[in-house]
């Protein structure tokens, strides 16, 4: 039978026991293949001399290193075979290196190393504590010709701890009312061999210290050991007064400490001071601040929700009515108020629909198309009025 | 000739079978595949056809694309990467179901809302399943998250969660759960925010809930649903994680934030006989699951660094280019960047000013990298002079590690060009007291004007000195953007105080006299 009178599926079965067969072979060369891809070197399976490698440990915990430190351990690798065992460094990690490989360190010039039957050597691994620190593994490939163990992968783990550290390193106020408090924390661990004494706390803006107030004190013994390797810290406590000025919230506070020298924990406060209403949803664009709907099919219309949250000490009192809607075909529902979580937000849902066989307007917020607008009636003292510029056009 | 067809017909098929494993991302040249295999290891060495995989990524920290000034292609990470992994994965006709652990950004402020969008328009344009909240991302203000997460027409969140409800946990924004299906198999997945994290949030917009007790609410509803496999993306400590993981183990996957910045290479196996993923930070790795009808291996693991093996992916690179177009809309000023007053109180008068004096250290400086440091952003595809995280270590006069001006910093070309790239200041401190003063223009005793040159002066001569510079140095070669970093190495690339040249100088300064 030639393979002309194959039918189909017999070609695609022998396609695929060729490729199966094909990529057994491709991975049996894998397998035995000492070096990565680019230098292949197959080791035959005949029988003779033969290396043996024998590994103890792979893996070595460190404990916690200091930032800008230098941490380096000795793995001992045997050769246990009757052949000379013969290793080369593979893949490591950006911040580990694998030393003893050069002919000056007693390698080969090539880059590889020799070990002969019987005989053992010590892969020496280095690492850098870098900073900001934190939980730390790197790992080291060796490349061995043993078709038994072609890779072996040393790991050193442990702790690479700074002089100091803030959890969290940014204080975070994503969007509080104008006329609303709020408080936030942050823990500063330290790693010196005394405990931190705080000398002073200040904002980068004198200015806004009348709306800021911050305390600090010590951690208790439970909660520095919390944390890996810290020996001491302070809690750092920012109250934001009520009357913060509306707009970005970007100030930096500087805690001057000595543990004895002295040392200063700079720590980012950022938020938005808003107003009491502000909308959610899907396509409300906060930077525009209009509610941007699209080119909404005339025949099938749209269906979109939409949340206001109210804040601040009015936000019970905000039920809100609908006053105006452009254009007509805007069909507008408002829900119940929920709180939020503990309270301190009100969700009220507004519904948005566009019947099917609208007729066609346009308002996408062009020179053409002026935009359009839901103007609610809020119930809110000093904010009665809310307006949502809606940008859509309803087609055909 | 007849002969031939079904000859190299069976030859293709066969090297299709071979080349199934996904290894590599389209059109990237095979010196570059060969390089990077060889430096972060070979892949899905001896997997079969997978029944399904579940690719598992996370902790992106609103690294967007890898960064580096020693040369993006040895960084890892970039979500232009990841989509070319995961068409590879598919490409390879393995169903795929890929999943995020959350904490797409870390910062605060426009530029991570405008970052946070364009992250969660990648995601969904890699059809991911499902992806966790993390603390990161629950600090943005509601109104940006919800923009960015809510249903968009009839197309569903990419987000679930058990234990965090965008504006309360019964507003409807995010599932708690999530049943998919690939290669016949059903795929449970939730996440939870770990108590420790959701306690230092603050966001009266967000609701949530202690995460054990949600998630035995949704494993409950989980274990009605006839799922093959059940993943928990947990961000939360290694620890916390371990101790969901025991009192829930329907979770066969379970996902854990935290942990070093690398994962370890092969997965640790629970108690309950979960594995455990861990991903590492900044999205430099995705981990894949593979699931097989082998009884004696029915799952196989792999970490895959997301290095330049994959390529770049077009559709991911416009989106960065979409990003990066809005950030210059904004602008500084649309971004909210205020300068903040440097630590010393002085300002800047750029290298310009340095070189009438100090001739000989300008032309060698003009030699260097640092000289054309904003050039590199302006030549960039897209260009990235319009964004304040690479502007902070290519201009003069901001703070690197905060991203934003100092007060009389680098604007802009057209405000402040004479403080463009990575000038003399960055180092010796803002000059334009002291130019003042050597001018003339500003009247000074001579103690006054000798405290200015002082204030200047780096000197190498010292432990502290050199400290002193070399932390000066790590601001911007920092581990993300110049991992290989060591001063003595580099120090020699940039150094301008070669004594025999000095007296080249106009005038042999006292404060260059002692930086010597």
């Amino acid at each position: 039978m030639t393979l002309e009178n194959l039918k189909a599926w017999q070609v695609a079965a022998v396609a695929a026991l060729a490729g199966i067969g094909v990529g057994a072979a491709g991975a049996a060369v894998q397998r035995a293949t000492p070096w990565s891809v680019g230098d292949l070197r197959i080791v035959s399976a005949a029988s003779g001399p033969a290396p043996r490698i024998d590994v103890g440990e792979t893996r070595h915990a460190f404990g916690t290193l200091g930032t800008g430190g230098t941490g380096s351990h000795d793995f001992v690798v045997g050769n246990r075979g009757d052949g000379p065992l013969t290793l080369r460094k593979g893949a490591t990690s950006c911040t580990c290196t694998v030393t003893d490989f050069d002919a000056v360190e007693g390698g080969s010039t090539d880059g590889t190393k020799v070990v002969p039957a019987g005989g053992e050597t010590k892969i020496r691994v280095q690492w850098k504590g870098k900073p900001p620190g934190g939980p730390f593994r790197q790992q080291a490939t060796i490349l061995t010709d043993d078709p038994r163990r072609p890779e072996v992968v040393f790991t050193v783990e442990g702790t690479v701890v700074p002089t100091w550290k803030a959890v969290p390193d940014l204080l975070a106020v994503p969007r509080i009312s104008a006329s609303a408090g709020e408080r936030v924390t942050a823990d500063v661990f330290t790693y010196g061999p005394q405990p931190p004494l705080v000398t002073e706390a200040v904002l980068n803006d004198p200015k806004l210290a009348q709306f800021v107030s911050l305390a600090t004190a010590p951690l208790s013994a439970a909660e520095v050991a919390g944390e890996t390797g810290a020996t001491g810290g302070f809690r750092l406590t920012v109250d934001l007064k009520p009357g913060l000025p509306i707009g970005q919230l970007k100030q930096t506070i500087r805690v001057s400490f000595t543990m004895p020298e002295p040392l200063v924990a700079e720590i980012p406060l950022e938020g938005t001071i808003g107003g009491d209403l502000v909308l959610a949803g899907s396509g409300w664009d906060s930077s525009r601040q209009a509610l941007l709907l699209g080119t909404v099919s005339g025949k099938t219309g749209l269906r979109t929700r939409v949340f206001l949250t109210a804040k601040g000490p009015h936000r019970d009192s905000v039920r809100p009515t609908v006053r105006e809607v452009v254009p007509e075909s805007l069909q507008v529902t408002i829900g119940d108020g929920s709180p939020i979580g503990t309270g301190g937000a009100i969700r009220i849902p507004i519904d948005i629909v566009i019947p099917p066989d609208s007729r066609a307007v346009n308002h996408l917020c062009s020179k053409q198309g002026p935009a359009g607008r839901i103007v609610l009636a809020t119930g809110h003292p000093d904010s009665p009025e809310f307006t949502i510029p809606v940008c859509v056009a309803v087609g055909p | 000739m007849k002969r031939l067809v079904p000859a190299v017909l069976v030859c293709s098929v066969a090297l299709a079978c071979i080349a199934a494993v996904p290894e590599r991302g389209a059109d990237v040249p095979d010196d570059l595949v060969a390089k990077f295999r060889e430096r972060n290891g070979p892949i899905f060495v001896d997997w079969p056809a997978a029944r399904a995989v579940l690719v598992i990524t996370g902790e992106l920290d609103g690294y967007i694309e890898p960064c580096g000034c020693t040369g993006k292609e040895n960084q890892k990470g970039g979500l232009s990467r990841r989509q070319n992994f995961l068409r590879a994965v598919e490409g390879a006709g393995w169903p795929l179901v890929a999943v995020d652990v959350g904490n797409q950004v870390k910062r605060f402020g426009r530029q991570t809302e405008a970052k946070f969008q364009s992250i969660v328009d990648g995601l969904r344009a890699m059809k991911v399943s499902a992806v966790g909240f993390g603390p990161g991302d629950l600090r943005l203000p509601a109104e940006e998250l919800v923009a960015a997460v809510a249903a968009v027409g009839d197309q569903p969140t990419p987000f679930v969660s058990a234990n965090v409800g965008l504006l309360g946990l019964d507003a409807g924004i995010t599932p708690k759960f999530r049943v998919v299906e690939a290669g016949g198999l059903k795929i449970g997945i939730t996440s939870v925010l770990g108590d420790d994290e959701l306690a230092r949030i603050k966001n009266a917009d967000v609701e949530f809930a202690p995460a054990g007790a949600a998630l035995a609410t949704v494993a409950a509803e989980l274990s009605k649903a006839g799922c093959d496999h059940q993943v928990l993306l947990s961000f939360a400590t290694p620890e916390e994680t371990k101790a969901l993981a025991a009192k829930h183990p329907q979770f066969d996957i379970v996902v854990t934030a935290g942990g070093a910045d690398e994962p370890p290479l092969e997965l640790p196996t629970l108690p309950g006989g979960a594995k455990l993923v861990e991903l590492g930070h900044k999205g430099m790795f995705a981990v894949a699951i593979g699931f097989f009808t082998d009884k004696d291996k029915p799952v196989r693991t792999q970490r895959v660094p997301l290095d330049a093996r994959w390529g770049e992916s077009k559709d991911m690179i416009d989106l960065l280019g979409t990003y990066q177009q809005k950030l210059e809309t904004l602008g500084l000023d649309g971004l909210g960047l205020v300068p903040i007053r440097h630590p010393t109180g002085r300002r800047f008068a750029g290298s310009e000013a340095c070189a009438e004096c100090h001739q000989h250290a300008y032309d060698i400086w003009k030699e260097t990298p640092h000289a054309t440091a904003l050039t590199t952003l302006e030549e960039q595809k897209p260009r990235r002079d319009g964004d304040p995280e690479c502007l902070s270590c290519h201009v003069t006069g901001w703070a690197p590690q905060r991203f934003e001006p100092f007060e009389g910093g680098f604007t802009g070309m057209k405000t402040s060009p004479q403080l463009a790239h990575q000038g003399c200041e960055n180092c010796h401190g803002p000059a334009a007291a002291h130019t003042a003063v050597e001018r003339g223009d500003v009247r000074a005793s001579e103690a006054e004007r000798d405290r200015l040159r002082q204030e200047l002066v780096l000197t190498l001569a010292t432990s502290e000195g050199k400290q002193k510079a070399v932390n000066n140095c790590l601001e911007c070669h920092d581990l993300d953007n110049s991992p290989q970093f060591d001063f003595d190495e580099y120090w020699p690339q940039v150094e301008h105080n070669d004594p025999e040249k000095a007296d080249t100088d106009t005038q042999a300064k006292p404060a260059e006299a002692a930086a010597q």
